[in-house]
């Protein structure tokens, strides 16, 4: 209990806001993916051609919008933080190779932060078809399900979004957007579990490793209702995806348990990471976002904290791309999602920022530092789940009952 | 109230002060009024009233908890500051002002970063952990972060600085005078500190408590940073669940409710302590 702290640890700590957000040490990485990226020069080359790998340029629309005829436009994207390469839109390579290749430019903001501040910002506005100023959007499945239902969302020019074929076929239908023509998925992160093999004393594989007596006091969960539900049910033996309320309810009821009896040293949103960086928690539910820049920015913490997916299923969430009512720019949306979703493009991409490239065929194009990552390349074994899109009733019970069980 | 003491203001041009009242009463009605308006008519949806009596015993374990930490935090600001400030004011003598920079300097960083800087401090494998577990102070399992310790103590730094400087002028523009006068009537030391010290900086106590009360008591920060899921605050539960539409009423409501206990609060506190005749 008396080691000196490492300096170098208070330094990031006292910055951790913000250093773990944004990524220096990333600078490398981006190099190597500009350098390689077959995909900006295969885009610099030509905007006519068919690539071998599955992508397809667009050239016309139905609406006879032609590529050709957005030449010059601009079109506005709102993303979430660390969801471009670099999170600078000025040097990713992915801008740049779709500026190039179309002549679209692209004005790129990392200002979303949350799915419920995001909806409370801009309802009114969508609401009334006033446009938003942003022709692209990214918002989580069940937000996008809400927004898809009360019509905010416009479809894609499928004339050019051809590549919309290339996305995972589990992706490719789901039932609040059936066959894609509203949304496509931009990321697909994991929820899983971190921990200091260190101090549990080995390896652990299950998601009832948040509920072991033995680390009682050393757990962290998250605050997200569908991420700490979702675990606990597949603890629980339960599936997130059809499983019903009353099972539902019945993780909330074990989560309340454990945190009666003490078992949680916080339950809280991105604050997980200080604790668990500090070796305070042993244990935390953890996003693989975070984890993979915790990894990154403190080379000396590499090796001390794991993650894994477990052995029961981990949660997957998917953030979509979709075109909000009164964009300027949809034909460039269309346009740039069907850039992304070229292998070519979306291989370096998604090694970049660490996330699931939902798109079919692009781990192909990644380094073998990208195909080796759990966090781009989860192993074949690992089981996913998504939460299952909740009925406005059921969603207001069981966030009721999960801020008593975690708050109150 | 003061008395105004504009012994020869001319009579003409009376409307002067009430035209520079206008920017004040504008910011006034669009910066306070209006959203205390709409957030009133928010806190009415759904249950109606009932919301109000709803999110009392919801919440009761909740409020009871921020208000004890908003208290003895600032109790605590009062028992530290006070001496500081009567130290800075009466023998401060040449220091005076660097002392007083001293208070405030800590206070040009941000908020959010000074008080990461104590989970660094207070964190399990940290000094201040090793220090009191060394002297035996401290049981060995326990720890620091997450206890009621630690956000109340987080509390009370974050807002020192507001306890001690209005008790500082307070203080300061004490008539010496007075004290000589006090000790020529034969009153002890300790007596004339009682009956004319203490009771001519209460004002500053006064006014010290209302900055550090009422901010603690819609402070989230050091409860998210230094507490556990066992220190949750009325902020937390506010900041946490507000952007869910659903909860949107209640929420206002328990805002009303916290600003309501607020006030009932500070004015049975200006009634015990007596400052209207003071001030």
């Amino acid at each position: 209990m008396t080691e000196p702290i490492d300096p170098r640890l208070l330094s990031q700590l006292a910055d951790a806001r913000t250093s773990r957000r944004r990524f220096m040490s990333r600078g490398a990485v981006l190099l190597g993916g500009l350098a390689l990226s077959p995909a900006v020069l295969a885009a610099c080359g030509s905007s006519k051609k068919t690539t071998d790998a599955g992508g397809t340029t667009a050239t016309t629309a139905a609406g006879g919008v032609t590529l050709e005829s957005l030449r010059g436009t601009t079109m506005t994207m709102f993303n979430w933080p660390l969801y471009i390469e670099g999170d600078d839109p000025t040097t990713s390579p992915t801008i740049k190779g779709f500026t190039d290749s179309t002549g679209i430019k692209v004005s790129y903001t990392s200002n979303i932060d949350g799915n419920d501040s995001f909806y409370t910002k801009y309802q009114p506005d969508l609401a009334a078809g006033n446009g938003i100023g942003a022709d692209l959007i990214v918002l989580t499945s069940w937000e996008a399900a809400n927004m898809i239902q009360q019509g905010y969302i416009e479809t894609w020019d499928a004339g050019l979004f051809p590549n919309i074929k290339n996305v995972l076929s589990d992706q490719a239908n789901p039932e609040w957007d059936p066959d894609r023509k509203h949304s496509i998925p931009w990321a697909i992160g994991q929820t899983g579990i971190a921990y200091w093999p260190s101090k549990v004393g080995g390896k652990l594989d299950s998601v009832n490793a948040l509920f072991d007596p033995k680390f009682k006091g050393k757990v962290t969960i998250l605050d997200e209702m569908r991420d700490s539900v979702g675990l606990t049910m597949l603890g629980m033996g339960n599936d997130p995806t059809t499983g019903g309320l009353d099972q539902e309810l019945a993780a909330v009821d074990k989560i309340k348990t454990a945190r009666d009896g003490g078992q949680f040293r916080k339950i809280t949103g991105n604050a997980y990471t200080e604790d668990l960086q500090l070796g305070d928690t042993w244990v935390a539910m953890a996003w693989s976002g975070d984890i993979a820049s915790l990894k990154a920015d403190n080379p000396d913490l590499a090796d001390s904290i794991e993650f894994y997916i477990p052995n029961e299923g981990g949660m997957n969430f998917v953030d979509n791309a979709m075109i909000p009512n009164g964009a300027k720019n949809p034909g460039g949306a269309s346009a740039f999602m069907n850039y992304v979703y070229d292998p070519k493009v979306a291989g370096p991409l998604y090694e970049a920022i660490n996330y699931v490239p939902p798109v079919i065929g692009a781990v192909d194009f990644m380094t073998a530092d990208g195909k080796d990552s759990p966090f781009v390349n989860p192993s074949a074994d690992s089981k996913f789940y998504e939460f299952r899109i909740l009925p406005p009733a059921e969603d207001e019970e069981l966030n009721r009952a999960f801020t008593e069980a975690t708050q109150q | 109230m003061a008395e105004s003491d504009e012994a020869g203001a001319k009579p003409n041009r009376w409307h002067t002060p009430y035209l520079l009242l206008l920017p004040g009463l504008a910011a006034l009605i669009f910066f306070f009024i209006l959203p205390l308006f709409s957030i009133a008519k928010l806190s009415l949806k759904g249950g109606g009233l009932s919301n109000y009596p709803k999110v009392l015993t919801d919440n009761w374990d909740v409020i009871v908890r921020t208000f004890e930490f908003s208290g003895l935090a600032t109790l605590g600001a009062i028992l530290i500051g006070y001496p500081l400030a009567y130290f800075i004011a009466m023998r401060g003598g040449r220091y005076k002002n660097l002392l007083l920079a001293m208070v405030v300097l800590p206070f040009f960083v941000t908020y959010l970063v000074r008080t990461l800087a104590w989970k660094i401090l207070l964190y399990d494998g940290g000094p201040a952990v090793s220090i009191l577990h060394g002297l035996h102070l401290l049981p060995q399992d326990q720890a620091l972060l997450g206890t009621d310790f630690a956000v109340v103590f987080a509390l009370l730094y974050n807002f020192l600085p507001f306890m001690v400087l209005p008790i500082y002028v307070s203080l300061e523009k004490l008539d010496r005078r007075l004290l000589e006068a006090a000790s020529d009537l034969y009153a002890s030391p300790q007596r004339a500190f009682r009956k004319v010290t203490l009771r001519l900086s209460l004002p500053g106590i006064f006014a010290g408590t209302l900055l550090t009360f009422i901010p603690a008591s819609g402070d989230f920060i050091n409860a998210e940073l230094l507490g556990s899921d066992k220190q949750v605050m009325i902020g937390n539960i506010i900041e946490k669940n507000f952007g869910k539409e659903f909860f949107r009423p209640e929420l206002s409501a328990l805002s009303f409710m916290l600003m309501g206990l607020i006030l009932v609060g500070v004015l049975v506190y200006a009634k015990v302590l007596g400052t209207e005749d003071l001030a």
